[in-house]
């Protein structure tokens, strides 16, 4: 299964104009479980999709809401020339296929 | 007695003594604030008005430039029914970041705001304003002895650097806010401002917990964000002296606990904690209990105070000014080869445009449906249609402009490898196809700042309407 098919929301956003915070919740405990479980969402995992040292990603589990957490740096500030998404919205997308 | 210093007195001797009802008007004072779900709101009789009004999100442009990102239409309509509606409890009404960034012109502009929505309304009452800037000398010592540190991996400030910022600004607390609720005012307006300071001063100072009159704070400056649905609608907290309620004032949006905890993480690295001027909120032990099926309870948020106190800075500086161009392709060997032709055609048009003088300016194309929003995955296909964006920054309007421009031109023609399509290689929805956009900016300041003990940044002002 993807994880597109299984969380309720993924979504992307500036955590301050250095960070991208990557959101992912889930409807049930029972699926934030599964997904947790499964293993999938690892930090090298995500510094692969993003093209990261490893290192520099962190996911923090938060299971009072049935979500995880990535935190990433931004490659470029936020408005810097050449920016390309200045509030970070559209930086989810390539969660969506990942095999859980 | 003037409506901060009636809730004072009524809590003097008396610490929570009862439950404190605050509404949360608006997470973006300046884009409408819908009128049932706020007027709902005041029919249950809160102790306070907040609104946050900016944030940093929104990119550097503003803070530098000192423009407000919300129309000046809505955004005085939005005043106007926060501060008629307070006025008419006789409540105090708080505003944070006034004017989108909260520096000295954003101040400035609301204020001036303020001042028309008195004259026709006939309004009196006292306002206390706090400017937001810190001088540059002050940051500059700092910067000297070592107080300055990069947030999330900015290159360190130096002095240089700082003396190219515009606009600079710091993130006041509670703290700053309690010295103008202690004025004895109707309206508190301040400039950069944490979000929430807005909702906790009073509160606190009423004899409320800190963690968790800031814990509401954070979750009610986005109005009715935290429910489901979410929305923008006005929101009632009500606190109590260990736990605070939430409810919506728009019927159709419940606080539920999942959609209330789920909050913390919005626009935050870490859901666990959040971060003050004086300290910070542990939430590590927060529980979030359903009420009713519209309303939660919170409780558990725990202040630990920081041994030294900070504040976050934002400045921006001018990079240059901006013109770009918008046209789009349907041509499938353009889009297989747009990358080496917007390369080549860089080339051809710097060798136009620096015949007489030096490569000032820098280029940027954005390809949507390439790779225009993020980076292209490896497997992806190449669309149909693409949509190019080419911008430039130079030292000047007029020479953004005449790189683009050229650009146009030469890009349209350019005989490329393959190249079937010799009547033009672009569409231009409308002509002209060039647009100025003037000023650019870029954040240059985003750091702590470390403040000497007893140090004052932020100084209420008084301003009295008659």
């Amino acid at each position: 299964m993807l994880l597109m098919d299984i969380a309720k929301v993924i979504r992307s956003k500036n955590a301050g104009p250095r960070c991208t915070t990557l959101d992912i919740m889930f409807a049930s405990m029972q699926d934030y479980e599964a997904v947790v479980n499964a293993n999938q969402i690892t930090e090298s995992r995500i510094a692969q999709l993003y093209e990261l040292p490893v290192d520099q990603v962190k996911i923090i589990n938060y299971p009072i809401a049935m979500a995880l957490k990535i935190v990433l740096p931004r490659k470029i500030t936020a408005g810097d020339p050449g920016d390309r998404d200045v509030y970070g919205a559209q930086q989810h997308a390539r969660l969506f296929r990942i095999e859980i | 007695m003037n409506a901060t210093g009636l809730l004072i007195k009524e809590f003097e001797g008396k610490k929570a003594y009862r439950p404190l009802r605050i509404l949360g008007a608006s997470g973006q004072l300046g884009y409408g604030i819908p009128t049932p779900a706020f007027e709902a709101g005041l029919a249950r009789t809160p102790d306070l008005i907040g609104c946050d009004m900016g944030s940093i999100d929104i990119g550097p442009y503003y803070l530098g430039s000192g423009q407000l990102a919300t129309a000046r239409q809505s955004t005085k309509r939005d005043l106007k029914k926060v501060l008629l509606g307070a006025r008419r409890l006789n409540i105090p009404l708080v505003i944070g970041t006034a004017g989108s960034a909260g520096a000295k012109p954003h101040l400035d502009t609301t204020i001036e705001l303020i001042r028309e929505i008195a004259t026709e309304n006939k309004l009196r009452f006292r306002l206390a304003i706090i400017p937001g800037d810190i001088s540059k000398d002050v940051v500059d010592q700092a910067i000297k002895d070592g107080r300055v540190v990069g947030i999330d991996g900015m290159p360190d400030l130096t002095s240089q650097e700082l003396s190219h910022t515009s606009n600079l600004v710091g993130q006041m607390g509670a703290t700053s806010f309690q010295e103008a609720l202690a004025l004895d005012i109707d309206v508190l307006i301040s400039g950069r401002a944490c979000d929430t300071a807005i909702f906790s001063a009073l509160p606190i100072m009423l004899g409320f917990p800190i963690g968790l009159s800031v814990h509401m704070a954070k979750i009610i400056e986005c109005a009715s964000l935290c429910c489901t649905p979410g929305g923008r609608d006005t929101i009632l907290a009500t606190l109590y002296a260990d736990h605070f309620i939430l409810e919506s004032m728009a019927p159709q949006r419940k606080a539920l606990p999942i959609s209330v905890a789920a909050h913390s993480l919005y626009e935050q690295n870490d859901p666990y904690t959040i971060i003050e001027p004086e300290g910070r909120v542990d939430l590590k032990h927060a529980t979030y209990t359903q009420v009713d099926d519209r309303s939660t309870k919170i409780s558990g948020a725990k202040w630990i105070a920081a041994p030294k106190h900070t504040i976050k800075m934002e400045g921006a500086r001018k990079v240059g000014e901006r013109a770009m161009l918008l046209c789009g392709s349907a041509d499938p060997r353009f889009i297989e080869q747009h990358k080496q032709i917007l390369a080549d055609v860089s080339v051809v048009v710097r060798d136009l445009v620096c015949e007489d003088g030096p490569e000032d300016y820098t280029l940027f194309w954005h390809v949507y449906g390439i790779d225009g929003v993020t980076d292209r995955q490896v497997d992806q296909p190449l669309p149909a249609e693409i949509c190019l964006l080419i911008e430039c920054i130079a030292p000047t309007i007029d020479r953004a402009s005449e790189v683009v421009k050229t650009m146009k031109q030469y890009l349209l023609h350019f005989g490329y490898a393959g190249r079937l399509s010799t009547g033009g290689n672009l569409a231009f929805p409308f002509t002209p196809p060039e647009i100025s956009l003037g000023e650019s900016y870029k954040f240059n300041v985003y750091h702590i700042m470390e403040t000497l003990d007893g140090e004052r940044l932020f100084t209420p002002e008084l301003i009295e309407f008659q």
